[in-house]
């Protein structure tokens, strides 16, 4: 392309931009956009006209156009470019940004609003933005044409008045203006040409006192109009909808929430009562084993086979009393001693009990064991060795250290019993050893020593 | 009389920040000398095509 071209494209460039400069110095910042946007369809690198264009935008609300005038910019001339300022100044306050951003968002909610044929909520909309961002044009021009669609002619000056202020070229906020003006311009018989146009339809009456425009509702009576009666009607139906939709739900809730609550404490109490029962139960257990062991050792005191100690007692005393009346009454005193069962008395527990029966049975040990003697070796004699045995064990209770014949007969009937068992011959054994041991020159111990080796030769 | 539809769709949304990247890069950025460029090149493949064909 030849350079003359691309000179002339670049002056025309420059002839825009310094339009378009000239106009924002004017604050008509329609017309200036225009003349940017024309300078960089002449040359994309006029980065004056590009950041000038990006200013623009920022300040009419358009900040992303803005910030992607100003990318683009810096891609296009890295180096010293003004750009770079602008751009920090943006991200150097990033509460600002967002508050722009939400506010963009809002309008567009806004502009959604209208398409829905929601135009009071878009009003609403309209108004919150320009409380946060009063600089954005779009939301006042937008504002105004909602108010020329509902007829507030004033309040259409009043935005496009904003908007003029801010932009002054800005042709849709003169159109408008004129509209709303054309509106408002007193018509037949001093109404407004609005009212003529409008007053059929919302029963209101306008006009004007000087510069004030004077609005004024027709009377009308609530209850002639059917309207109104309805409005009652759906005013009620709408309380309790509302009592049921935002009440009824708090105190099902309520009462769930105390019911809840109950429940808890309740499982709380049971959790408690459950601990304590188990708590019972281990003390009963405590109690029961200590019982059974008090009990034992009752029994113990008592003797293993129900004879007490104070019927021992008693017998003992009686065979004592016995010999003290008359010392040859041996039946009587074996009579009364058969109910001691000294077995089933413990030595150590009752130390006199012992003392007075051993002083006894040194006195008359072997007279009482003389009878159960005799008695034994006939029942062994007949072969009848278990009455042999228990008339022995008798007679060794009472002479049975010093009575050979005692403990060799009871272990011969220990020996020779018939369906001997373990026990049995360890109990011979063993006194076949105490006769060795303690009478080892009698005959019997001879005899003993021989049963012991045929013992130990078994048990090989 | 305007007419509110009418005018109402000459508002179009703003853009919002998260629309700034596809914005920046989906913007037309031909100029004048680009369209000439283009210009050019077109006649002259339009003179070669015409060689061509005689």
């Amino acid at each position: 392309m030849a350079i003359a071209t691309y000179k002339k494209l670049e002056s025309l460039s420059n002839f825009f931009y310094n339009d378009g400069l000239e106009k924002a110095g004017v604050r008509d910042l329609s017309g200036a956009i225009d003349s940017l946007q024309q300078s960089l369809k002449m040359d994309k690198n006029n980065i004056d006209a590009r950041n000038l264009l990006g200013l623009i935008y920022y300040e009419i609300g358009e900040v992303v156009a803005a910030l992607s005038e100003w990318v683009i910019s810096k891609n296009l001339r890295p180096e010293d470019n003004i750009a770079d300022e602008y751009m920090d100044m943006v991200r150097n306050s990033p509460a600002k940004l967002e508050n722009i951003n939400q506010t963009i968002k809002k309008f567009n909610i806004a502009l959604n609003y209208c398409h829905q044929d929601s135009l009071d909520l878009a009003v609403i909309q309209l108004k919150k933005v320009l409380t946060i961002n009063p600089g954005f044009i779009k939301a006042h021009i937008l504002l105004a044409l909602l108010y020329l669609k509902g007829g507030n002619y004033d309040r259409v000056k009043v935005e496009a008045g904003k908007v003029l202020k801010l932009d002054t070229g800005n042709l849709t906020a003169r159109r408008y203006l004129k509209e709303a003006e054309n509106m408002i311009a007193p018509g037949e018989g001093g109404k407004l040409a609005s009212d003529t146009s409008s007053s059929k339809n919302d029963d209101i009456i306008r006009y004007n006192s000087g510069n004030e425009m004077i609005i004024q509702p027709r009377k009308q009576s609530a209850f002639t109009k059917s309207g109104s009666i309805w409005g009652i009607v759906l005013g009620m139906i709408l309380g309790i909808a509302a009592a049921c939709f935002l009440i009824l739900p708090q105190r099902i809730e309520s009462i769930n929430s105390n019911t809840k609550e109950k429940i808890a404490n309740i499982s709380e109490e049971s959790d408690s009562k459950s601990a304590k029962i188990a708590e019972y139960e281990r003390q009963i257990q405590n109690l029961k084993t200590e019982n059974d062991k008090l009990t034992k050792e009752i029994g113990g005191y008592e003797g293993g086979d129900n004879t007490s100690i104070s019927s021992a007692s008693n017998s003992l005393m009686k065979a004592i009393g016995i010999y003290l009346n008359d010392p040859s009454d041996i039946d009587g005193m074996v009579q009364a001693m058969d109910k001691v069962n000294i077995d089933s008395i413990k030595r150590s527990s009752y130390p006199d009990f012992y003392a007075l029966y051993d002083a006894l049975i040194e006195k008359v040990g072997p007279k009482l064991a003389a009878p159960y003697l005799k008695d034994g070796v006939d029942a062994y004699k007949k072969k009848d060795y278990d009455t042999a045995i228990q008339k022995l064990n008798k007679a060794k209770q009472y002479d049975g250290e010093n009575n050979v014949n005692i403990l060799f007969n009871l272990a011969n009937s220990y020996y020779e019993k018939e369906n001997k068992d373990a026990k049995d011959i360890a109990a011979a054994k063993e006194l076949y050893k105490k006769i060795v041991d303690d009478f080892p020159n009698s005959q019997s111990a001879k005899t003993a020593k021989t049963k012991l080796a045929e013992i130990n030769s078994s048990g090989d | 009389m305007l007419n509110f539809e009418e005018e109402l769709k000459k508002f179009k949304p703003s853009l919002e920040i998260e629309d700034a990247e596809d914005i920046i890069y989906n913007q037309d950025l031909d100029d004048m000398s680009d369209v000439l460029i283009k210009l050019l090149k077109d006649a002259k493949q339009e003179a070669e095509s015409t060689k061509r064909s005689k």
